[in-house]
C-alpha cells in the first residue's frame, strides 16, 4: 500500500505596515540590545493577533485556492493574545465563514506555538483522508519598556493550508525534544508583559541544546542529512542565535539566508518559525527540502521537515509585505504599545 | 460612550465580519446593512443571504481630527492621529460607512478602490469588538 | 378648517450657565413668552405643553416635560416630552399645532429646553453623537461634525462648493448673531479667520460647526379663532410638514440632498398654498455650515448645488431679497439641542410683528417666513412657514 502524502498545499503570510528602526531606541535608551535586528514590525491600533490570523487565514485559503467551507480543523498559535480565557479560534472561524464543526484549538503558551498548531493540522490531515486543516500563527509578543528583552519584540503572520491534495510541500516527518527548563521567557498568570531573569548562558544552552536534539533526531527518524537542505528555519528570538545553532548542526549562513527574517521584522514569538517557513517557500525550487526548527521556552522544540514539490507561491509574497513599510518614532511605538498609561 | 450593548453588537457579526448582505426576492437588489424591508422596492421583507466582495469605491469621506472623534475612539485618534472615515459604494450596489485603515489620511481619494479586512473597532466593557475596515485596494489581495 | 395662530413667544438667553438647569431656563423663555402676550395670559388657558428636549445629559429622562411644567405653574396638563434629536423644538411645535387642529386643546404651549454645559466633554459627545445611526455611523468614528463632514466632501465633488462657501455662511451668521442679544456668540468673524480655523472633520474646520449650548424656548399657540383675546398681531402658523429619513447617510437615495428637507417643505407649501418664492425669510436649521447650504438647495430657495454661490452673492444676507438666519442662527445664537425649533419660531415670530430687539437685525415689512428644523444628519425634519 503506497502511503499518501500530505503536506502544505497553500500558505500566506501578513507583516503589519509600521516599522521602528533601532536608532529610534538608541536614541530613547543609549543602546539597542537585539543582535542583527535594524528594524521590526509594530501593529497598528487596530491590529492585534485576531486581526491578523484572519487576514493570513483567507490568504492562505486563497493561494490553494479552498472554499472556508471545506475547513475541517482550525489552529491558532500566538503568545500575544487579546484574551487569556476565551475560545479564540471563534473569532477566526466566524470571520473566515469556516464550517461551525470544524475542530479547534488554540496554541499560546510559548513561542514554540507556531509549530505546536502546524503539528495539530498535521496529525488531523493524517487521521483524517478527507480533512483540511489551516493553520495560523499570529504574534506581537509585548514586554516591559525597560527591558532589553523588548527591544527585539516584532509582529508578523502566516497562515497554512494542510491537506492531502495540490501539495506544495510535502510533510516528511517530525520530531520533538521537550525538557523542564524554567526562568528563561516566561510570562506568570495575571502578568501581561513577558520576564525574562536575563540568567543568558543558561537560557541559551536551553535554546541552543533543545532545537540541536530535535533536529538530530528528526534527521535520525527520516533518514535525511544535511547536504539534503536547501532551507533551514530556525526560531528566531534575534538574528544571531540561530547561526550558532545551525553551525552545531553542520549548516551555514547560506541555509538560513531565505527564512532570515528577525533582523527586518523582530522577533515574531510564535509565529516565528511560520513566517520563516513561509519565506523559505517562496524562496524553494522544485526538489527542495526546508527543515523548520522551532524552540519555545519551559522548554520544548519541534523539528519538521518538508520537501518542496509544487511551484504555487504565496500572494502577496513575504518580500512585498516587507518592503510594504512606514516608519514611526519611539513616542509613537510608546502609544501603539499602550505603554503610555 | 454611545452604549451599543454586547449583544447588539454581537447580533450583526454576519455583517462585521463577513459582509453578509440580503438580495431581495422581490427586486433583487442587495441591502447591506440588513434592513427590515427592502429599501430598494419597498416592498418586501424577504430575502437570500448574500456574501458581499467587501470591494467597493469611496463615494464621500471624512478626516476625523483632533477633538472631531466620538469618545471610544479619541484614544485612537491620540495614538494613531487624525483617521479617514468613508461612505464606500459597494460593487454590489449598497453604500456602507466605515473607517480607512492602512492609508496616509493625505492619499484618500474620491473614487478611490478599497476593500475590507477585519480590524479592532473598538473596546467596550473590555470586549474588543471587530469588525470590517476598509483599505486601499492594492494592498488588499 | 381651523387655523392656528402664534400669540406669544419667549426665549431665554442661549450660551453657558452653570447657575441655571433645565428647570430655571425654561421658566427664563416662559416668563419671557407671557410678557410678550399683548393682552396678559392666564396660565389656567393653557391645555397642554410639548416640550422638545433630547436629553440634558441624561438627567430626568423620564416625565422631564411635567417637570419643567409644573415647575412654571402648569400642573394637571396633557405634557409630553418631544424628541426627534435636534428636530425636537420643530416637532414640539407641530404637536401643539395638530392639537390646537385636532380640537382637544385650544390654547396649547409649545417649547424645548437643553442643558448641555452641565456635563463632562466626553458626555457631551455622547449625547451629541447618538442620534445618526449608532451602529454604523458612531462604531465607524463619526461624531456629528463628521457626518456633516461626509456630506459636505460630496458636495464639493460634485458641484465645486468650496471652502469660502461655507466659511461664508458662518461669516454671515456671526454678523447677525452680533446683533442679537441672547445669542451665544455676539462677535463678528472675518472671512480669513473662518477659512483658516483648525479641521475639526475635514473638510469641515471649528467654524463650520455650531457650539454646544444651554437655553430655552417657548411660544404659546391657539386656535386661531381666540388669538384676538391675547393680542391685535397674531402670527398665523400658515402650513406645517415634517418627514423623516433614513438615519444612516449611507442608506439615502442621495448624499448631498436631505429628502426629509425637501418632503416636510413640499407638505408645509402644500398646506400653506405657497411655493419657496413665496417665502421672504427663513431660519434654517445651521447646525453645521453645509447644513445652511443644502437648507437653502432643498427648500427651493436655489438650484441644487448652487447654494454656495447663491450664500456668496447675498442673497441670504439681511438686506438681500431672501434673508437667512438673520438671528445668527445655531451657529452664531448656539444650538441648545431641544430648544432650537421653537427658538426659530420664537425670532420668526418676532421678525414678522417687526418687534426684533435690535433693529440692525430686522428683516424690513416681511409678511411671509419659514423655520426648518433638522433632527441629527437628517433623520426628522421639521417645517413651518408662519404668516402675518
Amino acid at each position: 500500500m503506497t502511503k499518501l502524502s500530505i503536506g502544505i498545499s497553500g500558505y500566506g503570510v501578513a507583516v503589519p505596515r509600521l516599522r521602528i528602526k533601532k536608532d529610534e531606541y538608541a536614541k530613547a535608551w543609549g543602546s539597542f540590545q537585539a543582535s542583527g535586528v535594524s528594524e521590526k514590525a509594530v501593529m497598528g491600533f487596530d491590529e492585534d493577533i485576531l486581526t491578523f490570523a484572519s487576514k493570513v487565514s483567507k490568504r492562505a485559503l486563497a493561494s490553494v485556492p479552498l472554499e472556508p467551507g471545506k475547513v475541517t480543523r482550525f489552529a491558532l498559535a500566538s503568545t500575544s493574545a487579546p484574551y487569556v480565557e476565551k475560545v479564540l479560534s471563534g473569532t477566526i472561524v466566524s470571520s473566515i465563514g469556516m464550517p461551525d464543526g470544524a475542530f479547534v484549538s488554540d496554541h499560546t503558551t510559548s513561542s514554540r506555538a507556531g509549530t505546536e498548531a502546524l503539528m495539530a493540522g498535521v496529525e488531523h490531515v493524517l487521521a483524517n483522508p478527507s480533512g483540511c486543516a489551516l493553520v495560523a500563527a499570529a504574534d506581537a509578543p509585548k514586554a516591559s519598556m525597560w527591558s532589553s528583552l523588548e527591544h527585539g519584540l516584532g509582529a508578523g503572520a502566516a497562515g497554512f493550508v494542510l491537506s492531502h491534495d495540490d501539495l506544495v510541500a510535502e510533510f516528511e516527518g517530525h520530531a520533538t525534544y521537550v525538557c523542564e527548563h524554567f526562568g528563561e521567557r516566561f510570562r506568570p498568570r495575571d502578568d501581561e508583559l513577558i520576564r525574562d531573569l536575563n540568567v543568558k548562558k543558561y537560557a541559551q544552552s536551553s535554546f541552543i541544546g533543545a532545537t540541536v536534539k530535535a533536529a538530530r533526531s528528526l534527521l535520525e527518524k527520516i533518514g535525511t542529512k544535511q547536504e539534503d537542505y536547501a532551507h533551514v528555519v530556525i526560531q528566531q528570538p534575534d538574528a544571531r542565535l540561530p547561526r550558532a545553532i545551525a553551525r552545531k548542526l553542520g549548516f551555514t549562513d547560506t541555509h538560513l539566508a531565505s527564512s532570515s527574517i528577525a533582523g527586518e521584522l523582530g522577533d515574531l514569538g510564535a509565529a516565528s518559525t511560520l513566517v520563516g517557513l513561509a519565506a523559505a517557500l517562496d524562496a524553494a525550487k522544485m526538489g527542495d527540502r526546508i527543515l523548520v526548527i522551532s524552540y519555545g521556552s519551559g522548554a520544548a522544540s519541534d523539528a519538521m521537515s518538508f520537501k518542496i514539490v509544487g511551484e504555487r507561491k504565496a500572494d502577496p509574497g513575504l518580500r512585498s509585505e516587507v518592503d510594504r513599510k512606514q516608519y514611526i518614532d519611539y513616542i509613537q511605538y510608546l502609544k501603539l504599545k499602550g505603554a503610555i498609561k | 460612550m454611545a452604549h451599543v450593548s454586547v449583544p447588539m453588537y454581537w447580533r450583526t457579526i454576519p455583517q462585521r465580519y463577513r459582509m453578509v448582505g440580503q438580495r431581495c426576492r422581490k427586486c433583487d437588489a442587495v441591502n447591506f446593512p440588513p434592513k427590515g424591508v427592502c429599501k430598494y422596492c419597498n416592498a418586501s421583507f424577504e430575502f437570500d443571504e448574500v456574501k458581499l466582495s467587501g470591494k467597493g469605491k469611496v463615494h464621500t469621506f471624512v478626516l476625523i481630527g483632533a477633538g472631531g472623534a466620538p469618545p471610544e475612539f479619541a484614544e485612537q485618534e491620540k495614538a494613531g492621529g487624525m483617521y479617514p472615515v468613508a461612505i464606500v459604494e459597494l460593487e454590489e450596489g449598497p453604500k456602507v460607512i466605515g473607517q480607512i485603515a492602512d492609508v496616509n489620511p493625505k492619499d484618500v481619494k474620491m473614487d478611490m478602490p478599497v476593500s475590507t479586512e477585519l480590524r479592532k473597532v473598538y473596546s467596550e466593557e473590555g470586549v474588543i469588538r471587530y469588525g470590517f475596515k476598509f483599505i486601499p485596494e492594492e494592498l488588499s489581495r | 378648517m381651523k387655523k392656528v395662530a402664534i400669540v406669544g413667544a419667549g426665549q431665554s438667553r442661549y450660551g453657558d450657565f452653570p447657575e441655571k438647569g433645565i428647570k430655571e431656563l425654561f421658566l427664563e423663555s416662559y416668563q419671557d413668552m407671557v410678557k410678550s402676550v399683548d393682552k396678559g395670559m392666564d396660565s389656567r388657558r393653557i391645555g397642554a405643553a410639548y416640550v422638545g428636549n433630547l436629553g440634558s445629559g441624561g438627567f430626568q429622562l423620564g416625565n422631564m416635560s411635567a417637570l419643567v411644567s409644573e415647575f412654571v405653574g402648569l400642573p394637571y396638563i396633557h405634557t409630553v416630552r418631544v424628541e426627534n434629536a435636534c428636530a425636537s423644538g420643530g416637532y414640539a411645535l407641530i404637536s401643539a399645532c395638530m392639537d390646537v387642529l385636532s380640537g382637544a386643546h385650544d390654547v396649547v404651549l409649545a417649547g424645548g429646553v437643553e442643558k448641555m454645559t452641565d456635563v463632562s466633554g466626553v458626555k457631551q459627545k455622547y449625547w451629541l453623537g447618538v442620534s445618526g445611526d449608532t451602529e454604523y455611523e458612531r462604531l465607524a468614528g463619526t461624531t456629528f461634525a463628521g457626518l456633516y463632514a461626509l456630506i459636505a466632501h460630496r458636495h464639493m465633488h460634485e458641484f465645486g462648493t468650496t471652502r469660502e462657501h461655507l466659511s461664508a455662511v458662518a461669516v454671515k451668521n456671526h454678523k447677525n448673531g452680533a446683533q442679537n442679544p441672547k445669542a451665544q456668540f455676539q462677535k463678528e468673524i472675518t472671512l480669513e479667520k473662518a477659512v483658516k480655523s483648525p479641521y475639526v472633520a475635514y473638510p469641515l474646520n471649528l467654524f463650520d460647526c455650531c457650539s454646544t449650548t444651554d437655553g430655552a424656548s417657548s411660544v404659546l399657540v391657539c386656535d386661531a379663532e381666540l388669538a384676538k383675546e391675547f393680542t391685535d398681531t397674531p402670527i398665523y402658523i400658515a402650513g406645517f410638514g415634517s418627514s423623516s429619513d433614513y438615519l444612516a447617510i449611507h442608506d439615502r437615495i442621495n448624499t448631498v440632498t436631505l429628502e426629509g428637507t425637501k418632503r416636510a417643505a413640499a407638505n408645509a407649501y402644500d398646506m400653506a398654498g405657497l411655493s419657496a418664492k413665496d417665502i421672504q425669510l427663513a431660519e434654517v436649521h445651521d447646525c453645521f455650515t453645509i447644513a445652511e447650504l443644502l437648507a437653502c438647495e432643498d427648500l427651493g430657495f436655489c438650484e441644487k448645488g448652487k447654494a454656495g454661490q447663491f450664500v456668496e452673492d447675498g442673497h441670504t444676507q439681511i438686506d438681500g431679497d431672501r434673508p437667512v438666519n438673520a438671528s445668527g442662527g445655531l451657529k452664531s445664537k448656539g444650538h441648545p439641542i431641544g430648544a432650537t425649533g421653537t427658538g426659530q419660531a420664537y425670532e420668526m415670530f418676532n421678525q414678522l410683528r417687526g418687534t426684533v430687539d435690535k433693529p440692525a437685525r430686522q428683516v424690513r415689512d416681511a409678511e411671509i417666513g419659514l423655520i426648518h428644523n433638522v433632527g441629527g444628519s437628517g433623520g426628522t425634519v421639521s417645517v413651518s412657514i408662519l404668516r402675518r
